[in-house]
């Protein structure tokens, strides 16, 4: 998955940054709401933010966010605790409220469920067909039988499987599974929907010309 | 609890021996007074008795039937008056019916005087032939009527100083009023809330202690205030490295090589439960101030308390009424003894009763010793926790005594069985569903 990370100290997000590309995610990090402003063109599946930043509330952030019609999750990370400040994050937009100090175990698996929430299943695995995918095993299987994917073909079958049903535009898919790497080969995204079909079927992925991609809900 | 010393009672005793004490005093003097004027009255009846019956019979003249103890025709009668005409020589030469047929003095008297058999004798000389008339009066008589008098003068102060001392009693009660209206002004006050305020008091003298209520009130909001300040400040200060540094560790233990595994492990066990010490604290610190009563779920909030290395196994239960956020604190710390403690598993029993709800842990570790065990029980129900229990009973018990309970830590075969007793809300203090 895609995420944006909105957390002013060091440590922690450094730590949370780390951790979550190490569990195979994309993480842009941002000190400031001032750097998020620069880089939203971004598409992410979830946002992180806490609520006290330097140059202002991650919370008013978010509300500003929700008021300009944007789903995308967001997970509140922050010390308040009290159930006023809870409520009122929940209320201003947040679709979850995790207090610090957390374990990013935790923050995994609420970041799955959110987005999970997000795309509309119910459970932990997403059907289409005889496909499934289970986003807590990152595992796909075909009529059952388990299909190897890169990391990479994984990360395009989550943007695109969360998204079921909706096209995702190519330059959208490349920032949702590259990211801010620098340079990509213009044909990437192609090779992995090719490895993906490979492995989980031609009919898995519909390609929408000239828009992008889209998975049938 | 010793009973402390109750204003009215004591103004109550005080009033009613001071009435009764009065009224005995007034009494005695009234009984003294009587008695001397009563007797001066009925000394003057008799003296004018005396003059109108020497005038009587000395208008008789010669017609008097003189003779050895003759008496006057009369009908029958009560006579609380007698009287006698004595010769020279001691004789009655004539008398009333009732008097005595002997001489009431032995010899010639003028005036008043006592006489024996119980008389009272006013004599006059009586013609021309030093006779006497004597007019006497029974003593008994005039007791009678000295008593009668006094007695009933007497009571009747008594009664009144009885009647002074209810109304006075009953007065103080009524002035006592005021200062219990500013008790019960005093237990609804908050003055953490903004519009709160202390009725006035009804009396001058209450002033200075409403005054003082007052200024205390704001003292405490001010010092609650800034304690709430601080705790925000600290939970930001301690709770984003906590998370930090957790997140740093979960990585490197992601990254390091082998051999470092263990070392990077334990780390982050021991972060964990700094994370938990740390959370506790602070929930404590917070716990004077609200309490969120709320239904609670024993099974499913057990099961969000990450303790590693232990079996909890709950007994399902209905949910109970507590804040289950201090709940949490409460038992994770005490889960956490109980690994301290050795143990591998730990059995979590709710039992509700019409007080509350008891929460049981029974564990499998080493125990306590039952000496040691009565001396922290000691220092849990006294609250004197320096030196006695650690951090994880200190703030189970706080957490107990919050939700109107107590921590007990009870008499095991195996292990440790630990009590949580929670009451229940107050009314108004739970929170809507």
């Amino acid at each position: 998955m895609r995420l944006l990370l909105l957390e002013d100290d060091l440590i922690l997000g450094e730590g949370l940054r780390d951790y979550l590309r190490s569990e195979g995610h994309g993480v842009d990090w941002c000190q400031r709401l001032l750097d998020v402003t620069s880089m939203r063109a971004e598409p992410y599946d979830a946002l992180l933010v806490d609520w006290q930043l330097p140059d202002g509330s991650g919370l008013d952030w978010v509300r500003a966010l929700r008021r300009r019609g944007d789903r995308t999750p967001v997970l509140m990370l922050t010390a308040r605790d009290l159930l006023s400040d809870r409520l009122k994050g929940l209320d201003s937009g947040a679709d979850d409220y995790l207090v610090k100090p957390f374990q990013p175990e935790e923050l995994v698996a609420r970041i799955r469920a959110v987005c999970r929430r997000a795309s509309g299943a119910a459970g932990p695995c997403l059907r289409f067909g005889d496909v499934s995918l289970d986003l807590a095993a990152k595992s796909a299987t075909l009529s059952g039988v388990r299909a190897e994917l890169t990391a990479r073909e994984w990360a395009l079958l989550e943007a695109l499987a969360l998204r079921a049903g909706r096209i995702v535009s190519k330059s959208d898919l490349d920032g949702l599974v590259f990211g801010q790497e620098g340079e990509v080969a213009s044909n990437a995204l192609e090779v992995h929907v090719s490895g993906i079909r490979r492995k989980l079927g031609r009919g898995l992925i519909e390609t929408v010309r000239g828009m992008g991609y889209r998975i049938s809900a | 609890m010793k009973r402390l010393p109750s204003i009215t009672g004591r103004l109550a005793r005080v009033l009613i021996v001071i009435s009764v004490a009065w009224g005995v005093a007034v009494a005695g003097v009234i009984w003294l007074t009587v008695q001397h004027e009563v007797d001066d009255l009925l000394d003057g009846t008799l003296q004018e008795a005396a003059e109108i019956i020497y005038a009587m019979l000395l208008l008789q003249g010669e017609r008097l039937p003189l003779g050895q103890g003759a008496t006057l025709p009369a009908p029958p009668h009560e006579e609380n008056l007698v009287w006698q005409i004595v010769s020279p020589q001691r004789q009655v030469l004539l008398r009333s019916h009732r008097a005595p047929d002997s001489a009431l003095l032995p010899a010639p008297h003028i005036g008043l005087t006592d006489a024996a058999g119980d008389w009272r004798v006013y004599g006059l000389a009586f013609g021309e032939g030093q006779q006497m008339l004597y007019v006497a009066q029974r003593g008994a008589d005039r007791r009678e009527a000295r008593y009668e008098v006094a007695g009933i003068s007497a009571a009747s102060a008594l009664v009144v100083g009885l009647l002074c001392a209810a109304w006075l009693r009953s007065r103080v009660r009524r002035e006592l009023v005021p200062l219990n209206a500013l008790s019960t002004a005093v237990s609804g006050y908050e003055p953490l809330e903004g519009g709160s305020t202390l009725a006035a008091p009804g009396r001058a003298e209450l002033v200075p202690m409403h005054a003082a209520i007052v200024d205390l009130g704001q003292r405490l909001a001010q010092r609650v205030t800034h304690e709430r300040a601080f705790s925000a400040h600290a939970a930001h200060a301690l709770r984003t490295p906590l998370a930090g540094m957790d997140a740093q560790l979960a990585v490197a233990l992601r990254e390091c090589p082998p051999d470092l595994v263990p070392r990077l492990k334990s780390t982050r066990e021991a972060a964990g439960r700094l994370r938990r010490v740390v959370t506790a604290l602070l929930t404590m610190f917070r716990s004077g101030v609200d309490l969120h009563w709320q239904p609670v779920d024993l099974p499913a909030l057990l099961e969000r308390l990450p303790v590693d290395g232990l079996t909890v196994s709950v007994e399902p239960a209905d949910p109970f009424q507590a804040d289950p956020d201090l709940l949490a604190a409460a038992l994770m710390n005490l889960l956490d003894n109980a690994v301290r403690y050795r143990a591998a598993t730990v059995r979590v029993v709710a039992t509700p009763h019409p007080g509350g709800t008891t929460i049981t842990l029974h564990d499998d570790g080493i125990g306590i010793e039952p000496e040691r065990r009565q001396r922290m029980q000691a220092a849990l129900d006294a609250q004197q926790y320096e030196g006695q229990v650690g951090l994880g009973l200190l703030l189970a018990d706080r957490v107990a005594r919050a939700h109107h309970g107590g921590l007990l830590l009870l008499d095991s075969e195996q292990g440790c069985t630990v009590q949580l007793r929670l009451g229940l809300p107050a009314t108004g203090d739970v929170a809507a569903p």
